[in-house]
């Protein structure tokens, strides 16, 4: 009898799940609006920054200033050529190089000094001069890389002629010659990096922003009050939203993946997609655990907006996606930890590019899974505390 | 247009958002708050590689070649591995970004006299990041062999070792950075953070405010009343740009002072430019009002059409002139680009209104045609 009893008590409970559920996704499809601009962010937006956004050095422009215009410095200058570098042109004075570096005309200005063939031919030592517009450090670093990679080259291919040995003969001087190979993504395509990075950002965006907003507007509105005395738990009036949230959510990201990322950057999606699937659900409920903290403290949705930025900006900076975890100082190091899209990250390129399956990235994922029990358990205990 | 109408505006709104005091503290905390985050942790420079070395050799020069990079401040030696098979899974786990292969001969062949060849495999993942990384790589390989050829030309030829030094590197490379000498990040970074924000927080504190009003309806009691669009408008947003003009100021403050980032301009015509881009961002909040009808899709616009085209498309991170085709197209459609080259060329460039003069000209017709396009757009008549 009793047995029975807590079995229609189940039921009911899963009913109102369900219900509240339905009420949610309706709501959100009675906002074209918002959808269209979802759909944006996850097709149109993720195609143009991958197809044409480049964290690469891509022909930069370059000025010389060539005094000696010999045989030699225009085989130097004839190194710097595309996909890195592109010439633009001789100029005659430091005061023109300078006044279109101003500009920002162009990146680069090399300046050869007069002699430069002569001291070359007699094994004296010369040096050219490359200036650098640094407003942007890292174009600014790779350019000045790649500069001394092909004058370095340039130095000892003539310093081997001078020895009366052809570049040819470098198989036969004792230096050392590395073959790169470059894993996961062979060419270093941005269109592989760029929309994944940009898909995880507007994942990670709304998985904030749509469960805060949809809690706090029924806060604006003086619905949840309708809610707090119908028989719902709190639990009950909260889990639809991220249901419902998450399912929009994940709809998104199928097709990101089944309109851009596949067919138009052909990313090769190596590992499972389920699995992939499995995780990206468990990281937008850490996040929904984020939204819900953030709704207990709005009122209204302006503040939320804001209060979402201001919670995006440090998960985004930890996340390791601009400034490698390696490189930041001991205890931000140690903070990216508590970022649930650092983990995130490594999970998506993981199975994306990599290939990688559970049995290599199930650290990641445990982590997803401790910060989200965590952080969705602080938030329901202060979405209880405000109405229970 | 009567000013006594627009006063009453602004001072309805300016009580609004003081009575609101989380929005109004929050106002004037995020961009602050959110030049610290990124000003502190936002570094593109790669250092501490993660690597591991296979080294088939065990000789004392491959564990000589081993410690160039141990060595190296750029990278961060994780151990050896036994063999090849044992690097695949260290990639994939992201516990190694590099691995050195040695193979077996590397001293023979260089005391011979020939060339040994290595094989560096490195994770593609991050295509900016491998880049950097392969010139570090082949930094260090040039200088190994470099000193290797040294040695060996000094004992042919019987110089001494400085002298074989000179004859085998008779050319070098120096490298001036113009701007940010010693090509610190945070120089370039913090101004373009004062673009960042001021373009998302101005149109998102005026397009919520507005639409607020839309979705609670208390928008009909301006319906109703005698005040016109115009006036509506201009004291709706009078409030949200003297906050933002406020910010300028403090984001300013924190490049300058906390960063320690060089400002070479002209302050005069770096504050009446930023003046301009912030009632042209508001324009762009109040275009967002008027499409949308919910808070939330008027956050989520915003977003679409500021912040995130701003990330990519403005020279913040990258130059512009290296995004490819439409991405460039794009770039000069937004406001973006042109506020940073005024940000740069005030802060780090030390040019003025004599070189940037077509920028302002750009952001001035840009906020004309957004408040034109707005008061035709805003109608005291909505339809049902």
């Amino acid at each position: 009898m009793s047995a029975q009893i807590n079995w229609n008590q189940a039921a009911v409970w899963w009913r109102r799940l369900a219900v509240m559920t339905a009420k949610e996704i309706r709501q959100l499809l009675r906002d074209p609006v918002l959808l269209s601009f979802m759909a944006f962010i996850f097709t149109v937006n993720i195609y143009l920054q991958g197809s044409s956004v480049s964290m690469q050095l891509n022909r930069a422009p370059m000025v010389v200033q060539d005094a000696d215009h010999s045989a030699a410095s225009r085989d130097l200058i004839y190194r710097f050529r595309p996909p890195y570098f592109r010439l633009d042109g001789e100029v005659g004075s430091s005061r023109e190089a300078i006044r279109l570096l101003d500009r920002g005309e162009v990146m680069l200005s090399l300046d050869i000094p007069a002699q430069f063939q002569e001291a070359l031919r007699k094994g004296e030592s010369v040096s050219v001069q490359l200036q650098v517009d640094a407003t942007q450090p890292l174009p600014g670093f790779l350019a000045s890389s790649y500069a001394a990679r092909i004058v370095g080259q340039f130095s000892l291919e003539s310093a081997l002629e001078r020895e009366g040995l052809t570049p040819a003969d470098l198989e036969n001087v004792p230096v050392v010659i590395d073959d790169q190979r470059v894993r996961f993504n062979p060419n270093q395509k941005d269109t592989w990096f760029m929309p994944i990075s940009e898909l995880m950002e507007g994942i990670t965006l709304f998985a904030i922003l749509l469960p805060a907003a949809a809690m706090v507007r029924e806060k604006e509105r003086g619905t949840v009050e309708q809610l707090l005395v119908s028989p719902l738990t709190p639990f009950q009036i909260v889990f639809p939203k991220v249901i419902a949230m998450t399912i929009v959510i994940l709809l998104g990201m199928s097709l990101s993946l089944l309109t851009v990322l596949g067919p138009l950057f052909q990313v090769p999606m190596q590992g499972s997609l389920p699995l992939f699937y499995a995780v990206t659900t468990l990281y937008i409920f850490t996040n929904a655990g984020l939204g819900l903290f953030v709704a207990t403290i709005a009122r209204n949705q302006a503040q939320v907006g804001l209060l979402s930025l201001l919670i995006l900006a440090p998960i985004l900076l930890l996340s390791g996606l601009w400034t490698p975890p390696e490189a930041m100082p001991g205890w931000m190091r140690w903070a990216t930890l508590a970022s649930p899209m650092r983990h995130y990250i490594d999970v998506s390129y993981g199975i994306l590019l990599k290939g990688a399956g559970l049995d290599l990235l199930w650290d990641s994922v445990l982590a997803i899974g401790i910060l989200g029990t965590l952080i969705f358990a602080f938030g329901m205990r202060r979405f209880r505390g405000q109405f229970a | 247009m009567n000013a006594k109408r627009v006063l009453a505006v602004a001072h309805k709104e300016w009580r609004e958002i003081l009575r609101d005091r989380l929005f109004f503290a929050l106002a004037f905390v995020v961009p602050p708050a959110l030049m610290l985050i990124f000003g502190y942790g936002l570094s593109l420079d790669v250092e501490k590689v993660p690597f591991a070395v296979v080294d088939y050799d065990r000789t004392p020069l491959s564990r000589d070649y081993a410690y160039s990079f141990i060595g190296s401040r750029y990278f961060d030696f994780k151990g050896y591995a036994s063999n090849e098979r044992e690097i695949d899974p260290l990639l994939k786990d992201n516990r190694i970004r590099v691995a050195i292969v040695i193979p077996p001969g590397f001293q023979k062949n260089l005391r011979l006299g020939r060339a040994a060849h290595v094989q560096s495999i490195i994770d593609g993942t991050i295509p900016s990041r491998t880049q950097t990384t392969k010139g570090y790589i082949a930094a260090i390989n040039g200088h190994f062999g470099t000193e290797l050829l040294a040695q060996h030309i000094s004992r042919l030829r019987g110089l001494p070792l400085e002298q074989a030094r000179e004859r085998v590197q008779p050319l070098s490379l120096e490298v001036r950075y113009l701007y940010n000498q010693s090509a610190k990040s945070i120089w370039s970074v913090a101004p373009k953070l004062i673009m960042l924000i001021m373009i998302f927080v101005p149109p998102l504190l005026t397009a919520v405010s507005i639409v607020r009003e839309k979705e609670t309806g208390s928008i009909y009691n301006i319906y109703a009343s005698t005040v016109s669009r115009g006036e509506f408008l201009l004291g709706k947003l009078a409030p949200n740009v003297l906050i933002s003009v406020a910010n300028i100021g403090v984001l300013w403050l924190l490049a300058t002072q906390y960063y320690g980032a060089p400002f070479k301009g002209d302050p005069l015509f770096f504050f009446l430019a930023s003046v301009l881009f912030v009632i042209c961002t508001t324009g762009i909040g109040l275009l967002v009002s008027l499409l949308v009808r919910t808070q939330l899709a008027a956050i989520v616009l915003t977003l679409v059409v500021t912040m995130i085209p701003a990330l990519d498309y403005s020279g913040f991170l990258m130059p512009v002139e290296s995004l490819a085709g439409e991405g460039k197209i794009i770039a000069s459609l937004l406001p973006a680009i042109y506020y940073t080259n005024i940000v740069v060329g005030s802060f780090l460039k030390g040019i003025g209104i004599e070189v940037l003069w077509g920028d302002l000209l750009v952001l001035a017709a840009y906020t004309v045609a957004l408040f034109a396009a707005a008061y035709f757009l805003f109608s005291k008549r909505p339809r049902a």
